[in-house]
Order: C-alpha cells, then sequence, then structure tokens
C-alpha cells in the first residue's frame, strides 16, 4: 500500500514537472529545470555512495568535473559526438574512482572525506595548470552542442527532454539498485559497518562498486552540464558543485532516489524565485535551507513520507512467504584453535587460548569482566586478527581471515548489545544476514522469514527494530545469526536481560539448533542458565585458560572460584 | 493522486508566475547581469554601479528598464541570468559579467538571442572567439599589459622582472600577455610563478621571487592577494621598485593599505577616476560617490562609459539589439576615461595609464598615459 502511494505521488510529480515544461516553461525555467535535472543525476550517484553507504565522498564534485572536461575536450577539440562523449565522460571519472577508491576506501569518516577532497584539489589544480589540455583557467569556450547521430539538440524543451529522459532512467537504474542486495548491503554497511563484515558482506567491495557507480552518476551528470554550459572551466571541479549535490541529498531525503530529484528541483528553483533581491536572495535562500532542514530532518522526501502515512494510514506492506534456507555446509571438524594470542599495545589480552567446538555441542566460554572472553569471538569471527596461534574451520586454516570470509565459510555471531539498525524494519535486518549468500533482497526476505518464525517471532516480520523490548531484540539478533544456517555460533551473551521464562525458551532453542549438527560457543555470566546446557565449559582469567572441562565439574575447580565464581561457587 | 496533482501543477504554475513576465509595452531593457558575491564582488559592484549610474541617464522619450542580477562565480548562473533577462520584453544590451569565464559561457547563448554584452572584462579570449555581440569597454590584456611591460623596461629602465601572477584566468591571460610583451622588448623575466587567490601567506612566493635577483617586480594578482603581498614586502623591507595590475588602482585595494606601505608602488589601469585629472571625470566621481557612499575605480568608470555609448545609440534611434549593435561595431564615443572605437572584434579601448603613489595618499598620480601601447611595442 505504501508503495503503491509513493509510486502514485512520484507520477504525480513527473507529470505535474511535464505540464510545467510543456505547458507553462519559458526558455528561462526550462533552463533552470535543465540544470536541476542534471545536478539531480548527480545526486543519483551520492545517494549510492553517501546515503546509503554512509561514505562522506566529496569527491563527487571532482567526477562531475572529469565528466564535464572529458565532454569539453572530445567534443571541442576532436568534435565527437554525445553518443561517443556521453559514454567516456562516465567511463573516465569510473576508471579514476577505481584506483583512488582503493587507495581510501579503508580510511574512516572524516578522513575518508578529507581525502576525497584532497583528490578534488588535485584534479583543480591540474585543470588550471594544464593549459594545453584544459585550456588552464579560462577552460574550453566553444564546446558544441549535444549531437546525437546526427541531431543537434537544440536548447529549450529537446534539451530539456534529453536531460529529463537521462534523469528518468537514471533513477530507475538508481531505484532499482538501493532496493536490491547492493543497497540493502550497503544500508547495512552505513549503519554498523562492524556488523556488516561479520554478517558476510565484502566491505571493501561493497565501498568500491558504490564508489565507483557514484562516479558514473557524475560523469553523466558533468557531460550534460557542458552541453548545456557550451563551456568547460575550472569552476566544475570547485567545492561549490559539490556543496551543491551535498545539499541536494540531504535536504531531498538521504539514500533516496526521488529525494535527488525533489532537492534538485528546489535547490535549484528556489535562489531564481528570489533573485530580484540582487545580493539578499542568500539571505532567504540560506534561511529557505535551515527552515527546511529544521521541518524535515529526514529531508523532504521523507516529510512526504510522513504526512501520507498520517493522511492515509501506515498500512505495512505485504509480506513474502517464509522460505528454509539452504542447509548448512557440513563442516565435521567444526572450528579448532591452538594457541592464540593477542596483545594490544603492552596488554596480553589473549594468552595461548587453544579450543574445539565440534559439531553438535555446546561449549561455555566464562571468566571475570576483562578476562578476554569477547576478545576470542572477535578474533574467531574476524574483527580481530590473532598476533599468533592458528584457526581452523571445517579443518581449513582462516587464521587471520577477515570477518565476511569467514561468515561466507559458515561462521555466525551475535554481540553483547543486540546490533538493530535504527529505523530499519524487522524483517529487512534479518533478511541482511542473507544478502551475501541469496541471488536478489526479496529470496533474502523469504529466508528471514523462516528464520523469525523458527525463533517464534514471526509476527513482528512487519515491524520496525525500533522500539522492540529486549528479549524480543535478542531473538531478532539471533534470528540474523540463525537465518545463514551456520555451522558455527558464537554467541556473546545472549541470556543478558531475559526473563526466566525467556531464558527457558532459548535454551530449548539452543539446544534444537545443537541437535541439528550446529558447533556452538556461549559465552555467559549466568551460570543457572550456562551450566545445565553446555557440556564443557572453558573459563579465561587475564586472557588466559584456567578450566577447560565438563561443566558440571567447573563449580569445584579452586582456580575459577579464585578468579571468577568465588569461595561459595554460585556466580 | 486526485489532491497531488492538482496541488503541484499549481505550484509549478506559480513558479512561473514568479519568473519574470514579457513586458507588453515597448520598454527597452538593460539588464546588469554582474558578479555581486564570491571572489569578484567588489570589482562586480563596481561594475554594477557604474552601469546604473549611466542607465540613470534615460533619453528623452525612450522608456528603460534595468534588472540587477547577481551570477555569482559559475558559468552556469551567468548562462542562466542571461537567459532569464532575455525573457524581461525587449533586451536593448546587457552589462555582462566581468568574469572571464561566464562570458565565455555567455557568448553562445547571446549570439543566438541577438544581444549585445558589454563588459569590462579583461580576458582576452572573449574577443577572440569570432562573436560580434560582445564588446568590451575595458582595455584587454594585450594593451595593458604592453602598457605595463613599457612602463617597467623604457620609463624604468629595468630589464629583470619577476613576475607573480594568479593562477586563474585572469593571471593566466595577463601572464602569457606580459611575456609576449617583454619578449617584443627583449627582456626575459627572471622569475615567474602563479599563486592561488586562496593563499594566505605571499612571503614564500616573493622570497622565492627576490633570490632571482630581480631589478623590478611586476605583479598581475586580483585585488586582495595585491594587498597581501605589498604588504608582506613592505615589512621584509624590500626596496626593488614594484609595478602591479589593474586591480591595485582600485580604491578598496588602496584602504587596506597604509599610505607608507604603498611608496614608490605603481600599477598599469585603463583609468583612475579618483585621480580626477579632468573635470567630467571628477563630476562622475562625485557623482558616483554621492549615489554609493564609496569611490568609483575603472571597471565602474569603463562599464559607466560602455553603457553611456549605448543609450547614445538609443538617442540617436537605435531601438533593437542589432541596432545597438550595429552603432556600438562602427560608431567612435569619446568617453570619460578615453575615446572608445571597435577594432572589429569588440576590442572598444585601446589605450592604458599608469599610476604611482607616493606614500602620503591612497590617491594614486597618473604617471604615463600609453594611446595604443601594443602598436608603439611592435
Amino acid at each position: 500500500m505504501a508503495e503503491r502511494r509513493s509510486a502514485v505521488i512520484l507520477t504525480a510529480g513527473a507529470l505535474a514537472l511535464l505540464v510545467y515544461a510543456l505547458a507553462f516553461a519559458s526558455p528561462y525555467g526550462l533552463r533552470v529545470l535543465t540544470v536541476a535535472g542534471v545536478y539531480a543525476l548527480a545526486a543519483f550517484g551520492f545517494q549510492i555512495v553517501f546515503g546509503l553507504g554512509g561514505a562522506l565522498s566529496l569527491a563527487q564534485g571532482a567526477f562531475f568535473g572529469v565528466g564535464a572536461y572529458v565532454t569539453g575536450i572530445l567534443g571541442s577539440r576532436h568534435g565527437l559526438g554525445f553518443e561517443a562523449t556521453f559514454p567516456l565522460s562516465m567511463l573516465v571519472p569510473f576508471l579514476l574512482a577505481l584506483p583512488v577508491g582503493l587507495a581510501v576506501l579503508r580510511l574512516e569518516s572524516h578522513y575518508f572525506a578529507l581525502a576525497t577532497l584532497g583528490i578534488a584539489q588535485v584534479l583543480h589544480l591540474l585543470a588550471v595548470n594544464l593549459p594545453e589540455l584544459t585550456g588552464g583557467s579560462n577552460g574550453l569556450a566553444g564546446v558544441p552542442a549535444a549531437v546525437l547521430f546526427g541531431w543537434a539538440v537544440p536548447r529549450g524543451l529537446p534539451m530539456a527532454g534529453l536531460v529529463w529522459g537521462l534523469v528518468a532512467l537514471g533513477g530507475l537504474i538508481g531505484w532499482r539498485l538501493a532496493r536490491g542486495r547492493l543497497g540493502r548491503s550497503l544500508t547495512m554497511l552505513r549503519d554498523d559497518p562492524l556488523a556488516a563484515g561479520t554478517l558476510g558482506l565484502d566491505v571493501g567491495r561493497l565501498r568500491l562498486a558504490a564508489f565507483g557507480i557514484s562516479a558514473l552518476f557524475a560523469g553523466a551528470a558533468g557531460a550534460l552540464a557542458v552541453h548545456t554550459q557550451r563551456v568547460v572551466s575550472p569552476e566544475v571541479l570547485e567545492f561549490p558543485v559539490m556543496v551543491s549535490i551535498l545539499t541536494i541529498s540531504i535536504v531531498g531525503g538521504r539514500g533516496r532516489m526521488a529525494g535527488a530529484v525533489l532537492g534538485a528541483v528546489l535547490l535549484l528553483h528556489l535562489p531564481e524565485w528570489f533573485r530580484f533581491l540582487e545580493r539578499g536572495y542568500l539571505v532567504i535562500y540560506g534561511a529557505a535551507l535551515l527552515l527546511t532542514i529544521v521541518l524535515a530532518p529526514d529531508g523532504l522526501t521523507g516529510l512526504l513520507h510522513r504526512l501520507t502515512a498520517r493522511l492515509y494510514g501506515g498500512k505495512p506492506r505485504a509480506l513474502v512467504e517464509a522460505r528454509e534456507p539452504p542447509p548448512p555446509p557440513a563442516l565435521p571438524e567444526g572450528l579448532a584453535v591452538e594457541g592464540l594470542r593477542k596483545y594490544f599495545g603492552g596488554v596480553q589480552a589473549v594468552d595461548r587460548v587453544s579450543l574445539d567446538l565440534r559439531p553438535g555441542t555446546i561449549t561455555g566460554l566464562i571468566g571475570p569482566n576483562g578476562s578476554g572472553k569477547s576478545t576470542v569471538i572477535n578474533l574467531l569471527s574476524g574483527l580481530e586478527r590473532p598476533d599468533a596461534g592458528r584457526v581452523r574451520l571445517g579443518g581449513q586454516d582462516v587464521t587471520g581471515a577477515r570477518a565476511d570470509r569467514l561468515a561466507r565459510a559458515g561462521l555466525a555471531r551475535s554481540f553483547q548489545a543486540a546490533a538493530l539498525p535504527a529505523g530499519a524494519g524487522v524483517l529487512e535486518a534479518v533478511a541482511a544476514a542473507r544478502l551475501a549468500f541469496d541471488r536478489d533482497a526479496a529470496t533474502a526476505e523469504a529466508h528471514a522469514h523462516w528464520a523469525l518464525d523458527r525463533l517464534g517471532v514471526g509476527e513482528l516480520a512487519g515491524e520496525s527494530c525500533d522500539g522492540l523490548p529486549a528479549a524480543l531484540r535478542r531473538r531478532v539478533e539471533l534470528a540474523r545469526a540463525l537465518v545463514r544456517r551456520p555451522a558455527v555460533l558464537l554467541l556473546d551473551e545472549p541470556a543478558a536481560g531475559l526473563t526466566d521464562g525467556e531464558k527457558a525458551d532459548l535454551a530449548a532453542l539452543l539446544r534444537d539448533l545443537a541437535g541439528e549438527g550446529m558447533a556452538i560457543l556461549l559465552v555467559e555470566h549466568d551460570m543457572g542458565f550456562l551450566l545445565p546446557l553446555a557440556g564443557r565449559v572453558l573459563c579465561l582469567d587475564r586472557g588466559q585458560l584456567i578450566y577447560d572441562g565438563p561443566a558440571g565439574e567447573v563449580r569445584r575447580d579452586q582456580a575459577v572460584a579464585t578468579a571468577y565464581l568465588g569461595r561459595a561457587g554460585s556466580a | 493522486m486526485r489532491r497531488a496533482l492538482p496541488l503541484l501543477i499549481g505550484l509549478l504554475a506559480a513558479t512561473s508566475c514568479l519568473s519574470p513576465a514579457a513586458r507588453a509595452d515597448d520598454t527597452l531593457s538593460f539588464p546588469v547581469l554582474v558578479p555581486l558575491t564570491g571572489f569578484l564582488s567588489l570589482e562586480g559592484t563596481s561594475q554594477r554601479n557604474g552601469a546604473v549610474l549611466a542607465l540613470k541617464q534615460t533619453p528623452a522619450g525612450v522608456a528603460i528598464a534595468s534588472e540587477v542580477v547577481d551570477t555569482g562565480t559559475s558559468p552556469e548562473a551567468a548562462v542562466t541570468a542571461l537567459e532569464r533577462a532575455a525573457g524581461s520584453g525587449t533586451v536593448g544590451a546587457v552589462a555582462a559579467s566581468m568574469l572571464g569565464t561566464q562570458m565565455l559561457a555567455m557568448l553562445p547563448l547571446a549570439q543566438e538571442l541577438k544581444l549585445p554584452l558589454v563588459t569590462v572584462s579583461g580576458t582576452a579570449s572573449i574577443t577572440e572567439q569570432g562573436n560580434p555581440w560582445v564588446f568590451r569597454f575595458f582595455p584587454g590584456d594585450a594593451v595593458t599589459k604592453s602598457a605595463h611591460a613599457r612602463y617597467v623596461v623604457e620609463e624604468l629602465g629595468k630589464r629583470q622582472p619577476a613576475i607573480i601572477y594568479q593562477t586563474t584566468a585572469y593571471g593566466q591571460s595577463g601572464k602569457a600577455h606580459l611575456d609576449a610583451a617583454f619578449k617584443a622588448l627583449g627582456v626575459t623575466p627572471v622569475f615567474e610563478e602563479g599563486v592561488d587567490p586562496a593563499a594566505k601567506d605571499l612571503l614564500p612566493v616573493l622570497t622565492k621571487a627576490l633570490a632571482a635577483k630581480p631589478d623590478v617586480l611586476v605583479l598581475h594578482l586580483h585585488s586582495g592577494p595585491t594587498a597581501l603581498l605589498l604588504r608582506q614586502a613592505a615589512s621584509s623591507g624590500v626596496t626593488l621598485p614594484i609595478v602591479a595590475g589593474s586591480a591595485m588602482h582600485q580604491p578598496s585595494t588602496a584602504a587596506l593599505l597604509e599610505p607608507a606601505e604603498l611608496k614608490g608602488v605603481c600599477a598599469e589601469t585603463a583609468a583612475s577616476p579618483i585621480s580626477g585629472d579632468t573635470p567630467e571625470v571628477k563630476a562622475f566621481t562625485d557623482a558616483y560617490r554621492t549615489a554609493f557612499g564609496k569611490d568609483p575605480d575603472a571597471f565602474a568608470l569603463g562599464q559607466y562609459d560602455g553603457m553611456t555609448m549605448v543609450l547614445e545609440a538609443v538617442k540617436a534611434g537605435a531601438r533593437t539589439p542589432d541596432a545597438i549593435r550595429k552603432a556600438l561595431s562602427s560608431e567612435t564615443f569619446k568617453g570619460l576615461a578615453m575615446t572608445y572605437k571597435s577594432d572589429g572584434k569588440g576590442n572598444m579601448a585601446h589605450s592604458a595609464v599608469i599610476v604611482c603613489y607616493d606614500g602620503t595618499s591612497r590617491v594614486p598620480t597618473l604617471v604615463k598615459r600609453y594611446a595604443d601601447p601594443t602598436l608603439a611595442a611592435k
């Protein structure tokens, strides 16, 4: 229902633009509309890399400029037509984005933003200082109009039609990408990059893909900008272009293709409405932007979404039928660890820890706070790299392997604090764990529905993760681990915050999973929950294993009692 | 759907109503499309004021309208402004941006719309595009840089200049013409380096220039960087003569410096209205001060002269853009700064002056006038 409503609003908006362009717009109005289309196209790419992927790439303006220069140079100096310059204007920024992305995408947040800004500065300097190629600071004048298979597209309605036709195509591609596996994976990456890796998502590859796609869109927009202006100069590589794209995305609605269009149309028209104020238009423009951001922090499309939900009700969308995911990989040797060590500076967090997790067993891992339990889980799940030791999964050496590789090899984990993305739906959050395995988002959702049913919370599928009680959040997070049908499951304090009844349900579920052949490692402080469940218990103290034996014997072990359980033997 | 569609159409229709409606009467419009914001806002404001002051001289029997639109510094904004202006009734001529890249972007559209652009842009290439609709009322770099180089070589007798220029269209164009002018005079600069207009410290480039053992510093910088370099040169005890570009003559540049810091500094320019070398220029300067509360510069005077020549054409009966273009192309006009005559490419101004500061005030003295210095240099 909500999707149908969105489609109706989008269609109405597109029709309104069409009616305006055909019946009302002056040549000036058409030019502003054309430029708005150019920026919308650039913002589509930015919605993917920043809106969905959360990477504040300040190189989007630079890729726009590179696309513009490719068209400018090839069009004005070599006489190539639009059918050649347009694809090349997309290709060159894309090819530039790949090595640049490999170099800077591993940087975090503001370092990444600064690095991408640096790229833009370098390109600007090159444009200014290579006058033989770029025309220097004057740029290149006399860029021909877009010539499409022998037809020179005139300015006005035909040019606006060409640009908005490409905006429609680009928007459709962007929309499909955003709703598909790539978009969902990027959203997961943006909301929780740490968890994304443990769900099997290749963080580096995803970021590179988003960066490359953003460059394709920016290059296309730059090419069209040059055909609209008929001149290319270093201004296309300057920061104001980037600021415009960023503002369009934020004002329109982060991550939404419709937001890019709405933001571009509004932001390009807003200053024009107040031009008669000479310099004063900037004050009105700034105040209007500020007001928009205050009234619509999730962008204009977010505001529209909320308003229509209030007017017409927020009925949940239809859910896909539950489908059981393929069975887990057979790993008869389970997970074997020998002599694992990890240092953080001068602190030895894990010291020569060895353990075996065999299929069909539940192993408890206990110890006082700071003893190294979470570090062991982080080492086993690939979030930390061991300094020494060996880890074998199903007989394969996976020592130091990345989290996503381990996840795809059959290992799953949960976190101490249930890491569910804010604002996401329950089904969506669980389906994120299948994105690296299933061919499309719909299949991932069908499998997610199965996992929720398996945990007895299938009715939550249409709900939002926000506001879920602690016990249900735990279950949803467990569903995320379970939906991948892992061979080895590492659980970090899964019973924390649960009532006795809920703990009993959880214990029954874990027994069932072990019965199906899963190897489970359970980090837990609640001995009443853990000891009846686990066949074997390991106890850590200051990074060293001080006990490795049957669960029934642990209370009687002197070293464990001294370090953790206490003399009375009841923690 | 039923509610949303009319609402959006209504909104967009309202948008179209906000755009300038075509005037039904026979009013001639002279839009002023200049950079009022961004790094050229000072110069752009001078341009605006010069045009606005000129357009107050309405010829009898002709209704005149004018709208001022800020073009910022992007070519895209300038083109959009021109398209907007073209929709505002009958446009006679446009007072167009002095920013070279904006002019280059506006030229094809002006040709298509058949609208004369009257500008004070110094960028050489705007009159090298074969476009008959551009008229420059400010000497181009070919003229001013010839005067610049000739003053250095012929008057000061210096033969080892160090050139510091800006890495902008203005800077690169000026540097190229300085090179050509010095070469024509048989002089090779001992140092040349471009600096970014955003640079906050010019001491490094100044130190490098001095290390090349020049006998004169030749500057071709925007207003702010000119003032910064002169201040740093004065505080470093540099005693070499300095001959700056036209940005130095602007009262707003001199206002950034103490008179003592200006001692011995000279600059090329098209004119120096505040030096008031004729009663007519003095009257213009007084009228400008009364209207805008500040001193005029050569850009204001050039744009004033340009728009006055346009109005003279209207007074003589030109009522269409093409008639105005023809008048600008063929007539000679004695303006306040100089006599203007097109060279066939739209270059109307062919003389430049050198002004120098004596260290006691911020008002320079006109020391040398070059009428078509390029011919003399050849």
